[in-house]
């Protein structure tokens, strides 16, 4: 099994008020292809900015952070544009959506960045809304439609371009227990049928549990990384 | 690379979702692009109205010489030599003198006056050659060279509302009164008409319509001595005009002595007086279009505000800093088209309803009939002109506008960082 990410001794910090402040103070580990990752910790462990780090979406002080062995880094902000659009995919606690948009827009809006045909832009959309089991809301905007099902829109969004990897920040931070469990399991689902890369970021130990391995964050600093089951590989 | 198609597509539906800050916005590009066309368009067409009245008064390659001066006031009249030198400048085709009787007056034979103010002894045949287009009789003929016992009316002098008032053939009566040495004597003659002018048009100084002709020969036997109180040059290069008349003027040795009337350049001035007020009256409406472009800015600065976490959206998933400049570049540019092309409409719209209004305050006014002048009949007509140029000049600036005023905000929302701007609230 290969490492589709490596996290190489990652250090971030904030100015606030001119002090620096810490975020990440040297954080390594490696994610394997396939694997369903959870980054536990309480809030202010670093863990959101860590995500950002991943996603390409900030930058660090110091460290490296390669997908699919190549730092990116060093790549410039076109290229991480280009990147979080066809390698990876993202997950908010607040969903994220476009309001203006109905569902099944909100879905093709990568694949529109991406300038795709309008032809194969919504015959992949609908295919993922079916996916997540929203295809009978595919008119309806984000505010006609509940949290959950506002998470899964997020989900079809995230997984419309295929991504390598999905990064999903507290996806069920904004849910109830109920429907937070079942975005879990879609999650699951989605990372065993189609093998994309999961890294969920969330301060709930039940959530962490789901996953094959959790990396355990304390202060900006790793402090474990405990597997909870054997990683399911190409299964 | 994101189609154009579709980031024309969601500005649309952007400014669409915020109906009446696009349409206030959107309104000031109007207000600036109708101003614009407004005022060029009824400036092109009062510029081409000017333009054809002078035409129709002046032949621009005749220029007409007065003896005398502005200053000096009117002088002798000329010579027979002094029209001799000035037909031999080199631009001269042809010159020819007019001597104008003072104070003469025609009665038809049962002693009612015919309406000619002037009365000038002219060679007819130098005078049809002059003016081609205006020297023309509309009934009866010129006489020949030898008949000095003939006289030709002007439009106006001969008829009275288009029917005439004295027929060919008739004889009428001419008194000319003089003064020699402050004794004043009358010269009557009695001349056969011989045809009556076509009908001069507008005002300008070959317009006819009120004066009477004789041979020059006669008005030479009945003022005592040949001279001429005007001479007319035709000049065969029109551009060369002004230089032709500074020749004129040296063949005189007093500067006072004369003083040359060219129309060419006349109307150059005119149409540069009415150019300059063009371009001040449309810089009027291009600081409106500014302000429009201002109000543009600030909105679409607080849009972009507005729009931050959305900004931090389409960057999450993958959107380059230059797709959300184009993306916000093209709301911009949307207002910049629409209120573009609503403002052409509308500024030849408001153009025509203007023009309307202004041709009746600009009614003719009531002259007195004199050497120089002749009243208008015809009321002045402003007819707004289109001018592609002018149009798409407008329109192409309205986008310009919007453009550079679009730019910051747009450049603003691309910079956004990320990570700051999901967390917006």
């Amino acid at each position: 099994m290969s490492a589709i990410l490596e996290v190489h001794d990652v250090r971030k910090s904030y100015r606030l008020g001119g002090i620096p402040v810490p975020a990440l103070s040297g954080v390594s580990f490696n994610v394997m292809r396939g694997e369903f990752l959870t980054i536990f910790g309480p809030s202010g462990s670093g863990k959101s900015t860590l995500l950002h780090l991943l996603g390409g979406l900030d930058r660090p002080d110091a460290g490296k952070i390669l997908i699919d062995g190549s730092n990116i880094l060093e790549l410039g902000d076109n290229d991480l544009a280009q990147l979080r659009l066809t390698k990876i995919g993202f997950v908010f606690q607040f969903f994220n959506l476009l309001p203006r948009l109905t569902a099944l827009e909100n879905v093709e809006l990568p694949l529109v960045i991406a300038g795709l045909s309008e032809k194969e832009t919504l015959e992949r959309a609908r295919k993922m809304l079916k996916f997540v089991g929203l295809e009978a809301r595919e008119k309806h905007k984000p505010h006609e439609l509940s949290g959950g099902e506002q998470q899964r829109v997020a989900i079809a969004r995230a997984l419309i371009t295929n991504p390598a990897i999905i990064l999903a920040d507290e996806p069920t931070g904004n849910l109830d227990t109920k429907t937070g469990r079942e975005i879990v399991q879609l999650m699951k689902n989605l990372n065993e049928e189609r093998k994309q890369t999961f890294i969920v970021v969330t301060h709930d130990p039940q959530i962490a549990q789901e996953a094959h391995r959790t990396v355990h964050l304390k202060d900006g600093l790793v402090e474990t990384i405990s597997e909870n089951k054997p990683p399911t590989r190409n299964q | 690379m994101m189609r154009v198609s579709k980031i024309l597509e969601m500005a649309a539906a952007n400014l669409k979702q915020r109906k009446l800050r696009t349409s206030l916005t959107t309104l000031g590009v109007i207000i600036g692009i109708t101003t614009i066309i407004g005022i060029a368009s009824l400036g092109e067409g009062f510029r081409f109205e000017i333009k054809q009245r002078m035409q129709s008064g002046f032949e621009l390659n005749v220029l007409i010489v007065f003896p005398g001066s502005l200053t000096a006031g009117f002088g002798e009249p000329f010579t027979r030599s002094e029209l001799d030198n000035i037909r031999n400048i080199s631009n001269v085709n042809l010159a020819t003198g007019m001597k104008t009787l003072a104070s003469a007056e025609v009665y038809k034979e049962n002693g009612t006056r015919v309406r000619a103010l002037t009365v000038a002894g002219v060679n007819f045949s130098e005078m049809q050659q002059m003016l081609p287009k205006r020297f023309i009789v509309a009934a009866g003929n010129f006489p020949s060279e030898n008949d000095t016992n003939t006289i030709v009316l002007g439009f106006r002098a001969g008829t009275n509302n288009s029917i005439p008032v004295v027929n060919i053939g008739e004889n009428v009566t001419v008194s000319a009164s003089f003064q020699v040495n402050g004794t004043k004597f009358t010269h009557n003659e009695t001349l056969t008409v011989a045809g009556i002018l076509i009908e001069g048009g507008t005002a300008g100084i070959t317009n006819f319509d009120y004066w009477a002709f004789i041979s020059s020969k006669k008005a030479a036997e009945m003022a005592g001595g040949e001279s001429y109180q005007i001479i007319l040059i035709q000049v065969n290069d029109t551009q060369k005009a002004s230089q032709t008349a500074r020749e004129v003027e040296n063949t005189f040795t007093n500067p006072y002595r004369v003083s040359v009337f060219v129309p060419s350049s006349f109307e150059q001035q005119v149409d540069n007086i009415l150019n300059l007020l063009q371009i001040f009256l449309t810089a009027i409406g291009a600081i409106s279009l500014l302000v429009a472009g201002i109000g543009i800015m600030n909105i679409m600065t607080v849009s972009v505000m507005e729009r931050t976490r959305e900004v931090g959206i389409l960057k999450a998933i993958g959107a380059k800093s230059r797709t959300v400049l184009s993306m916000f570049l093209a709301e911009a540019i949307t207002i910049g088209i629409i209120g573009g092309l609503i403002g052409i409409v509308t500024g030849y719209g408001v153009s025509y309803g203007l023009a309307s209004m202004l041709s009746s305050l600009i009614q003719p006014q009531q002259q007195q009939n004199t050497l120089l002048s002749t009243p208008e009949r015809e009321p002045l007509t402003i007819t707004p002109k289109f001018t592609p140029e002018w149009t798409i000049g407008a329109f192409i600036f309205a986008i310009v506008i919007c453009v550079i005023f679009g730019l910051y905000p747009a450049r603003k929302a691309s910079k956004l960082n990320p990570v700051e701007a999901l967390r917006y609230e």
